[in-house]
């Protein structure tokens, strides 16, 4: 990834231009034009550094609702455990970290009463003997956006 | 929100085409124009349903080797500071205040993303030197399991 890419990618997370022909904005701003744009988005997609470009929703202001949940298990354990929760759409992410618990996920349902059903059937279908569940209280930033050497203003 | 405005929100949650007028393709797919397509975007921006438009992003692909949730045991009266203090970081990209089971004193969470071991420590230990914080936890992203975006339409 150069800095013409990180270019365009910092223009797509903070001035997205809402326009007829949004690639060819973004192009006119980072002085390469519209199938330059196209090409080099469409490698970094091929990379896998990018998963998609859309809208991104706020869950609570659409009802639903969400957590962070964790648990552990021993390491000859993680696949089995993995297959259960990833088997969920309602889980959106999911990571296995050092410490303890070890695998952190998240679960997005469009009622409390579901989201707590999903964490009940995870935790008996691997049999953990508890899951950690923490609820946002209150959000101070939720933006993926880690480049460096952009500036973002 | 209208029967036709999910629709709209349910295509471009599948995510925009790399071509030159991806809006006028889910315009065509809802039978409406390309500017009422925009103008429920601009709309859905306004009232927060969207939070915004952009990129989904992966941290790992992007030279950022080292990550870590971060759980900071913060006094109640200090979350506030510590908060927007790590939500101004540029190598954190979600903070959550977060209700926590009994046995758990970890108030606060950051994701941080840094290129180097020593980079992460670093950041880590700026913040708990600027407010005092004697107890956090580190957990590293040792292995993404699943990353998806929730199905909200």
């Amino acid at each position: 990834m150069d800095e013409k890419d990180k270019e365009i990618i910092d223009l797509l997370q903070n001035r997205f231009p809402l326009s007829s022909e949004p690639y060819k904005d973004i192009g006119d701003k980072v002085w390469i034009d519209e199938v330059s744009v196209i090409s080099r988005l469409a490698r970094m997609f091929q990379d896998g550094a990018i998963r998609y470009i859309g809208p991104f929703f706020d869950g609570n202001k659409l009802g639903f609702s969400s957590c962070l949940a964790a648990l552990d298990t021993p390491e000859n354990n993680i696949s089995f455990v993995t297959n259960i929760i990833n088997s969920y759409d309602a889980v959106s992410h999911n990571y296995l970290r050092d410490g303890t618990p070890n695998i952190w996920f998240t679960v997005t349902a469009p009622t409390l009463e579901e989201q707590n059903k999903i964490l009940q059937e995870i935790k008996e279908k691997t049999g953990v003997k508890e899951i950690k569940v923490f609820t946002a209280k209150k959000k101070f930033k939720t933006c993926v956006n880690p480049i460096k050497g952009v500036n973002h203003d | 929100m209208t029967e036709l405005e999910k629709k709209v929100l349910s295509e471009l949650q599948k995510g925009l085409k790399l071509e030159t007028r991806p809006f006028k393709r889910i315009a065509d797919i809802c039978n409406i124009s390309e500017n009422e397509v925009l103008t429920i975007i601009k709309n859905n921006i306004s009232n927060g349903i969207i939070r915004r438009m952009g990129v989904g992003l992966k941290p790992n692909k992007l030279g950022f080797k080292d990550n870590a949730l971060v759980a900071f045991e913060v006094k109640p009266e200090l979350v506030d500071s510590v908060g927007n203090f790590l939500a101004n970081l540029k190598e954190v990209s979600h903070c959550y205040e977060r209700e926590c089971p009994p046995d758990w004193n970890y108030n606060l969470f950051a994701m941080i993303h840094a290129e180097s071991k020593e980079e992460l420590n670093t950041v880590i230990d700026n913040i708990i030197k600027q407010f005092g914080i004697t107890n956090f936890k580190i957990f590293k992203t040792k292995q993404e399991l699943k990353k998806s975006s929730v199905r909200y339409f």
